[in-house]
């Protein structure tokens, strides 16, 4: 259980800044993940904890103990790759030992320790194959079990499940995530992929261009998103502009907007006058004859220009006043046309301005 | 939707026995192949039966021949050549001298080469390509004329001993040519370049991930290299190995330039026996003997790394 | 070891490898440095430092009857290797990838056996068969034998680019309406020129330095510049044959100054 600070962490490759100032604390048992588009840094960040990316700036602490000038060997961590890194020349029980060997475990207890996590992984029986003879899902585990095996102090993980495919992937993240939990080992994990942030993350780190740009929980990430690029990123919005009109009472602002006025939630303290840009998921809208009944309701009427049909979800696409298209995710048995008028409502508590 | 009826069997129709998908850059009709390509192949193979097939065969041949003082060759077959360069303990001595020559060149090739290798594997740097040529052009340059830089730097006048000498360091000097050790440095120099690049190429199928993983579990990066890549590397050392050891034994310019008649070598003493003494039957078999023996210590060297190469597939 | 003394120890191995390598490179290039350097000393060769600059070994090397005869003689005779090669080798080149079938790999070790048998073998080898079909000591011979040398090289660089052609290219020109000879002569052709270019002057190069094989192969009085050389070097040391050497090195990098504009070095990669 290590708590891991990164402070002020810079690093430039040539002109190009790949890593900007980026400072964070992990806490003991916490799994938190690095997401952003490829180049964000994300990475960078990754390899700089482990230790194979000098920085320029700034200091890698575990437990309050500066590493930075540490190489990788002495730092302690286990690390598992994208494309797994098993040597192909030595089986799966040597592969596992080999970090124990380094750190010069008696043979019994090696012996012991491998067979534990063997079955923690559940490829027991398969110590003696050579990494070309497993399968790619089997791989994995093999590059899970041999960062855990040797029992550091911090785990990381780059991008582990992205060269699985997408059945044997979901299934990977419950149990790396039940995994984790288990052995209570302080996690950072690099990935591009949302909803797999979503799954594992006890927070989820949103990275662009170097610098983070919103720390937080799923909830807190999906709901709440701090910028037009993290709700972008995370999901499908969609964006709605507009000027603050007034502020009520109950902490909701009125903005005016050119598909009518919006009741909304936001983080901000804003006056009236002020720019503001609305953000609604395409779930929170439901497809109704009616205008709105409530106050607490919003409503934007327009016209169905697309329906799709997605097994799980009715996705629809409306053409509004203005020109613009809001689009709305409904259960896939609603029943909707192309060609319809409808009223697009959805609750004040779903509408949330992102500041700008 | 108003979409038209898409017609799905329309289109590009198959025709009866015409091109079926072509696989791996050939283009293949379903019929016959196309009979005047082998034109394309007939004058190399032709040229290729008859200046090296029927040469070597005939150089064969030649080995059993009787010898004769007052031509080529006297009418005849025989075993004697075999026998007496066998058996004669000089010309066995030299043989032995060739390979053992030939086995330290290696030896001291892989140890240079192969942090060359590393080095241009793994770098970076924007001077890589500059790198790449240093190690190419030097094959690129006659042997004869890579021999004369190194008795210009090694003769007893030499641009080493005049330094030495100036130095006051030794009197009279180094004996650095005329000897196994000069003719040593120009095998090494001369094919060095060929145990670089089957290295190079072998550490560049490594994939750095893996050195990463045995550093990210404790390893060094001494103990990553004896782990993990040269380990790995071993098919690439092999084929540098086979190669230079085959080059250094038959190898003829560089003896003779940096070893003159105090170092006797096969390749000479072969050439020295067609062309002074005409004695081309034994001089076949000598070459005959040499190949065979080159050929023995590879198949046996095969047969060591083998057991070493297990894991590799 | 605390972090400084580990950082300092992991300093200090990383500059010590670069030495041996920078060391293995200076080992690689110095003799060649060397004659250049002595080819323009105007003293005797063998004094350090250098007395000065000069061309008179130059001067030496172009009054030279023997020497530029013997230069002359080699550039024909590169050149006459390299055409006779460039066409047998890319046509073999051309049915080994697309048309051998299960003889592919067979044919291949039999073009390339000459670069893999010791050269001074199949000098003698041919010295012998020469002379009993009567080409012994001949031009014809000697042309035969670069050839046998440069025939692979050129081969294994056409190879190289027809592997790595995508034969896609081929396929939107036949679905464009291309026959067979079109399709070969307006994208394939262009496509394994460079390939082609590279082999030929690869086997420029390669014949220009050859030894062994013209040594015993040629005939009385007539000398290629290698052996010349080597002539003059046994018996003599005087920096004329550091100019010589020079200007054939100064042949050869241009010739691969040449084939790096077209292909890049780095493609060389049988």
């Amino acid at each position: 259980m290590t708590k891991v600070t990164i402070s002020r962490l810079t690093k430039r490759f040539g002109t190009a800044i790949a890593v900007d100032d980026l400072s964070i604390e992990i806490g003991e048992g916490e799994l938190v993940s690095l997401l952003g588009p490829s180049g964000c840094g994300k990475t960078t960040t990754l390899r700089s904890i482990a230790g194979f990316v000098e920085p320029d700036v700034g200091q890698i602490l575990f437990d309050g103990v500066d590493i930075t000038s540490l190489p990788p060997e002495r730092r302690n961590i286990g690390m598992v790759f994208q494309n797994y890194a098993l040597f192909p020349h030595m089986t799966v029980r040597q592969n596992l030992s080999f970090g124990l060997e380094m750190r010069r475990v008696a043979r019994n207890e090696m012996a012991e320790r491998i067979d534990a996590v063997l079955d923690i992984v559940q490829l027991a029986g398969l110590e003696d194959r050579y990494p070309r003879e497993l399968s790619g899902g089997q791989q994995q585990r093999v590059a899970l079990a041999r960062g855990l095996v040797i029992e550091p102090a911090v785990l990381l993980l780059d991008e582990p499940l992205a060269n699985l495919d997408a059945k044997l992937r979901e299934e990977m993240r419950f149990f790396i995530r039940s995994l984790q939990k288990r052995v209570g080992i302080t996690t950072v994990y690099v990935t591009h992929d949302q909803a797999e942030a979503m799954v594992i993350s006890d927070r989820i780190v949103v990275m662009f261009d170097g610098r983070i740009r919103q720390i937080g929980d799923a909830t807190k990430i999906y709901a709440r998103p701090v910028s037009r690029e993290v709700a972008d990123f995370i999901g499908l919005s969609n964006f709605i502009d507009g000027r603050v009109k007034a502020r009520s009472e109950d902490g909701y602002y009125l903005v005016e907007t050119p598909l009518g006025e919006i009741r909304c939630r936001s983080e901000l303290t804003l006056a009236a006058g002020d720019a503001a840009l609305v953000m609604v998921r395409p779930e929170s809208v439901r497809l109704s004859r009616e205008p709105p009944d409530n106050p607490d309701l919003n409503g934007i009427t327009g016209r169905v220009r697309d329906r799709f049909y997605l097994g799980n979800i009715a996705g629809y696409r409306v053409l509004c006043g203005d020109g613009s298209v809001l689009q709305v995710q409904e259960a896939p048995w609603h029943a909707g046309a192309v060609g319809d008028t409808v009223w697009c409502l959805f609750k004040s508590e779903l509408a949330w301005i992102i500041p700008r | 939707m108003d979409h038209p009826p898409i017609a799905l069997d329309s289109g590009p129709a198959a025709v009866a026995g015409a091109s079926v998908a072509p696989r791996g850059g050939r283009l293949v009709s379903a019929r016959r192949l196309p009979k005047n390509s082998v034109l394309l192949i007939l004058p190399t193979l032709l040229f290729l039966a008859c200046f090296l097939v029927a040469p070597y065969f005939n150089m064969l041949v030649m080995s059993f021949r009787n010898p004769s003082t007052s031509a080529v060759y006297a009418p005849g077959f025989t075993v004697a050549n075999y026998t007496r360069a066998l058996t004669d303990p000089y010309y066995f001595g030299v043989l032995a001298q060739t390979v053992v020559l030939g086995a330290v060149t290696t030896l001291i090739c892989v140890l240079i080469a192969y942090p060359v290798a590393y080095h241009l594997a793994r770098t970076s740097s924007r001077w890589k390509g500059l790198l790449y040529v240093g190690v190419l052009s030097p094959l690129l340059v006659g042997v004869v004329i890579r021999c004369y830089g190194w008795i210009i730097l090694l003769a007893n006048n030499g641009l080493i001993n005049n330094a030495v000498k100036k130095l006051g360091l030794v009197k009279l000097g180094l004996p650095l040519m005329y000897n196994s050790f000069g003719v040593g440095v120009g095998l090494v120099h001369v094919f060095l370049p060929f145990m670089v690049l089957p290295i190079l190429s072998a550490i560049q199928s490594i994939d750095p991930a893996l050195e990463d993983a045995a550093r990210s579990l404790g390893a060094s990066r001494a103990r990553t290299m004896a782990r993990i890549v040269i380990p790995l590397s071993l098919p690439g050392i092999q084929a540098g190995a086979i190669l230079v050891f085959v080059l250094s034994i038959s190898a003829y310019v560089i003896p003779i330039l940096l070893g003159a008649l105090k170092v006797k070598l096969m390749p000479t003493l072969v050439v020295q026996l067609l062309i002074d003494a005409f004695l081309w039957p034994f001089g076949a078999a000598l070459a005959f003997i040499l190949a065979a023996s080159g050929g023995i210590v590879v198949y046996l060297f095969i047969r060591a790394t083998g057991r070493l190469m297990r894991g590799l597939r | 070891m605390t972090a400084v003394a580990a950082k300092i120890r992991m300093r200090a191995g990383r500059a010590l490898f670069l030495g041996v390598v920078a060391a293995a490179y200076g080992f690689l290039l110095l003799p060649l440095v060397i004659v250049v350097l002595a080819s323009f000393n105007s003293g005797e060769l063998l004094t350090f430092p250098p007395e000065g600059f000069s061309l008179r070994w130059y001067e030496h090397f172009f009054n030279s009857e023997p020497f530029m005869n013997s230069l002359f003689f080699s550039l024909w005779l590169a050149a006459l290797a390299m055409a006779v090669s460039t066409v047998l080798g890319t046509a073999a080149a051309l049915y080994v990838v697309r048309f051998a079938g299960r003889w592919r790999d067979t044919i291949r070790l039999l073009i390339v056996t000459p670069l893999l048998l010791p050269e001074i073998l199949s000098a003698v080898a041919l010295l012998f068969f020469f002379y009993s079909i009567g080409l012994g000591k001949t031009v014809i011979g000697l042309v035969i034998g670069h050839v046998l040398i440069t025939l692979p090289f050129v081969f294994l660089a056409v190879a190289s680019v027809l592997y790595n052609f995508d034969s896609s290219l081929e396929e939107a020109a036949r679905s464009l309406g291309a026959n067979k000879l079109a399709t070969f002569r307006r994208v394939t052709l262009p496509l394994i020129k460079p390939g082609v270019i590279s082999g030929a002057l690869l086997a420029f190069i390669v014949s220009f330095d050859l030894f062994a094989i013209s040594l015993l192969l040629k005939g009385i009085g007539l000398e290629t510049l290698p052996i010349q050389l080597f002539d003059y070097v046994t018996w003599d040391f005087d920096p004329t044959a550091a100019a010589v050497s020079t200007v054939s090195i100064a042949i050869t990098m241009l010739a691969v100054l040449l084939i790096d504009r077209i292909v890049g070095l780095r493609s060389l990669r049988f």
